[in-house]
């Protein structure tokens, strides 16, 4: 494992300088889609540290991406916050969230926890439509007006401008990328792997599984959290559209298609699939089927994923 | 080893019964092992074997009585709490990681053991936990199957691996659930040898079918017979029983 | 309208629903039972059978060729899907879950295509008007609780006196041992498949009348009718239709008096609370 760990540093690195390098590449009308892409590829890597690292699939994930997003927004809106400590509640509120839903969940294994999270993640959707009055669900609301830049030392950002979005973006992609690499190769990771494989035997060999799943479900939520704060502030936009079942289906299926269990894989998955429908929402109004496609076409062909079956032919030791 | 220590026994259940449904798999047992001592627990199959140790590790809840380890009750303690006081288990049917390298296996079970502060679950000195694993792969002979999957070894080499991860953790009341099933005799042979080597550290409490590799290693034998424990003491006590002869070769 | 009038409103519609709602998580649980998979797609069977009688239909002018065309169709459609997606990955629990997950979206967005995104009706086969002392009610919908009743007995009568009944029964309780008996077990798991997939699929034919078809309308069946059959407890044919009742009629009363909204809150954080306070969750369903 360690004979490896320059190069697999060096791949990471320079994959963000390749993303850093983009917005002076590309011409700036991609710029918008490519940091809503990273911020989602992030959202992506929270969610993979739970299924592909641990093994555990959760369709809830919605609601964590969603508290993080109105947290950040109801407070924006209503009490004319700044962005940062905006962005701070969204993220408390998700982990609190997260500890909350995990203490429940994580009691039930397999194919009932996927069913628990739905639920879950259902009545966070339903009761954002329920309180519309406070939460504007339906329709959503827009941001713009109340992001007031925000200043760091001499200089002023103003989060309406493209390039600071970008690099927000960027930044929340590179943070979440960079825990998700520290975290799977540390000892707690070693753990997580060990539960994914057998959990029973990791239980007898004197570990805590529940702590260590309640552990990588709040960061997992956490990181989902993060991300739909950025996402609202980039977009200037929050709705009721993010806490509903395609958004807890998407992270999914980002990482299936790029590789569940590697760091790389929620990018690709998260970059080629959002591109794809976005391609395919231009000829039709039924885009949605390439979601039902790949999904379909991963599971019985290539559970590996994009990565995963990079790693496996060339590369073993890629994290 | 204090005078204290010396005198209560390491392991001891009271009354430790089970029903699953309306079957009792284990009735009223009253169970010590000593520190130090190879025991061998026998009996047809459904004697409750598997039940009553399964008890003692804690994957299964009893149903009444109680266990006690270095003279502490640990009837309700959870199951990785056990391990970390001492009591390890290997399965009867070799639970190893199967996707996972030798290497890793060993490291999982070693970690477990080198983890003492909250820091180290961060932070660990990945040299010096590679050089334990490969210091525990030696002792077993695993030595140069670091690389390999462990679901690719051959059944006695993953039952092996096991051992070798349990004693990785440096138990003090290692429980083996029948460890020579499915080995050839020259492994048994090995097997045993093995076991007498590291007997020397570690009680050791063994569910066995083999009657040659219990006469071998154990000093003591307790014989279960639906549910009940039914006779103990030396092995040629154990083969004079009249109740034990009843029991296996018929009335 | 008075209090009075309003419960036995609430009542009537709930006890409507609820014979609809057992029909469609009858299917749920007989492929739940049988084959030990959830199958997320089951709302889509409902959906593809309000679909395909709304075509029938309106192409032949014959309401009652609808109801019998469309579980038939549906059922081919579900035998199809077995085959080709669901037997290639041995059922396996959390694969079928994605596969179907995948399915969900192909179904939807197909009929979105072909049928697009409106809300068609058909006129009822009769008109008939009960007079209540506070309303009116629709003859019709008591029908469909009628026509319910008897496929639901009907399929108890399949179930525990055929010889299919006999082998999805074995299946269901011991698969490795029915198949040592010579039970062709996934010859059953297709039949099963389909039973399940025709019953959502005839319940969706009976209800275009009352409730338009929509290519949407699967999602709210497939939650329904999970709650019904988690609730309900699996392989259990009075529990199914108990649960039915009860979440028929608490959702008719919720939905009456506070919001539909309101209902399904509710129904969703019980099903997540059964799971997850239950012992045994969902009956051997759990990995690890």
């Amino acid at each position: 494992m360690n004979d490896h760990r320059r190069p697999v540093l060096a791949i990471h690195a320079a994959l963000i300088a390749v993303l850093a390098g983009l917005q002076v590449v590309i011409p700036p009308f991609h710029h918008t889609l490519v940091a809503r892409i990273m911020v989602l590829a992030a959202y992506a890597t929270g969610y993979n540290l739970l299924l592909g690292y641990t093994g555990l699939m959760s369709l809830g994930h919605a609601m964590f991406f969603a508290a993080g997003m109105y947290g950040t927004g109801l407070p924006l809106l209503y009490l004319g916050l700044g962005a940062p400590q905006a962005v701070l509640i969204g993220v408390a509120a998700s982990i609190v969230l997260s500890t909350a839903v995990g203490m429940l969940t994580l009691r039930t294994s397999g194919v009932s926890f996927l069913i628990v999270t739905l639920m879950f993640a259902q009545v966070f959707y339903l009761s954002t439509l329920y309180f519309n009055r406070f939460t504007l669900g339906d329709q959503g609301f827009v941001l713009s007006g109340h992001l007031h830049p925000i200043t760091i030392g001499p200089i002023r950002f103003a989060l309406t401008d493209p390039a600071v979005r970008y690099n927000l973006a960027l930044a929340t992609f590179g943070g979440c990328l960079g825990l998700s690499l520290w975290l799977v190769r540390s000892p707690i990771g070693r753990v997580l792997v060990a539960i994914r494989e057998n959990e029973d035997r990791t239980r007898l060999l004197g570990y805590n599984p529940f702590a260590y799943k309640l552990l990588v479900l709040v960061i997992s939520g956490a990181v989902s959290g993060l991300c739909g704060s950025v996402y609202a502030v980039i977009t200037s936009y929050v709705g009721a559209s993010f806490a509903a079942i395609l958004y807890s289906i998407y992270p999914l299926l980002w990482t299936l298609l790029g590789g569940p269990g590697t760091t790389l894989g929620p990018l690709v998955g998260a970059a080629a699939m959002t591109y794809t429908v976005e391609v395919a929402s231009r000829f039709t109004s039924s885009y949605l089927i390439v979601v039902g496609g790949a999904l379909v076409i991963l599971v019985m062909r290539f559970p590996s994923g994009i990565v995963g079956g990079i790693r496996r032919r060339w590369a073993p030791w890629l994290p | 080893m204090g005078a204290v220590a010396a005198l209560i026994a390491l392991l001891q259940t009271r009354a430790l019964a089970k029903t699953f449904g309306g079957v009792e798999a284990v009735r009223s047992a009253d169970f010590r092992v000593e520190r130090g001592e190879i025991r061998a627990l026998i009996g047809p199959n459904g004697a409750g074997k598997t039940t009553l140790v399964s008890m003692i590790c804690g994957r299964i809840v009893p149903t009444s009585g109680r266990i006690l380890f270095k003279g502490r009750d640990i009837t309700r303690t959870q199951a990785f709490h056990r391990a970390a006081f001492g009591i390890v288990y290997t399965f009867q049917i070799s639970s190893v990681f199967r996707n996972l390298t030798v290497h890793e296996n060993v490291a999982i079970a070693v970690q477990r053991r080198v983890m003492r502060r909250a820091w180290d679950r961060i932070a660990l000195d990945q040299q010096a936990l590679a050089s334990e694993v490969q210091h525990a792969l030696a002792q077993t002979g695993l030595a140069g199957l670091g690389g390999r999957l462990a679901g690719s070894l051959p059944h006695g080499h993953q039952k092996l691996l096991e051992v070798s991860m349990a004693l990785a953790l440096q138990p003090e009341l290692l429980i083996l659930d029948e460890p020579t099933q499915g080995l050839t005799r020259e492994e048994i042979a090995a097997f045993s040898r093995f076991m007498r080597a590291i007997a020397e550290g570690t009680t050791i409490l063994l569910i066995e079918h083999d009657m040659q590799v219990v006469l071998d290693l154990s000093r003591r034998i307790t014989v279960m017979d639906q549910g009940r424990i039914i006779a103990e003491g030396t092995p040629a006590e154990i083969e004079a029983n009249r109740e034990v002869q009843r029991v296996y070769l018929g009335p | 309208m008075t209090l009075e009038g309003r419960l036995f409103l609430a009542l009537l519609e709930g006890i409507v629903t609820g014979f609809i709602l057992a029909l469609i998580a009858l299917g749920l649980s007989l492929v739940f039972g049988v084959m030990r998979i959830v199958n997320v797609a089951h709302g889509e069977f409902f959906m593809l059978g309000a679909v395909c009688a709304w075509s029938v239909a309106s192409w032949t002018s014959s309401f009652a060729l609808a109801v019998v065309a469309a579980p038939i169709l549906v059922g081919a459609i579900a035998l199809l899907v077995n085959r080709i997606v669901l037997r290639p990955i041995h059922y396996e629990p959390q694969a079928t879950i994605v596969a179907t997950i995948g399915l969900l979206y192909i179904i939807q967005q197909l009929v979105l295509t072909l049928y697009g995104p409106y809300a068609r009706t058909v006129t009822p086969p009769f008109y008939l008007r009960i007079d209540f002392p506070w309303f009116g009610y629709s003859g019709y919908k008591l029908a469909v609780a009628g026509a319910s009743a008897l496929l639901l007995w009907l399929t108890w009568r399949v179930v525990s006196t055929t010889t299919l009944g006999l082998y999805m029964r074995a299946t269901q309780q011991d698969q490795e041992m029915a198949q040592a008996f010579g039970v062709p077990v996934y010859r059953v798991y297709a039949v099963a498949f389909a039973i399940g997939a025709a019953l959502a699929a005839i319940a969706g034919a009976l209800i275009i009348p009352i409730q338009p078809a929509h290519y949407l309308m699967g999602l709210d069946a497939l939650l329904a009718s999970f709650t019904v059959v988690i609730i309900g407890g699996l392989g259990s044919l009075g529990g199914t239709l108990a649960a039915a009742f009860l979440i028929g009629l608490s959702d008719g009363v919720v939905s009456v008096f506070f919001s539909p909204t309101l209902a399904r809150i509710v129904s969703s954080a019980l099903v997540a609370l059964v799971l997850v306070f239950k012992t045994g969750g969902l009956a051997g369903n759990d990995t690890n």
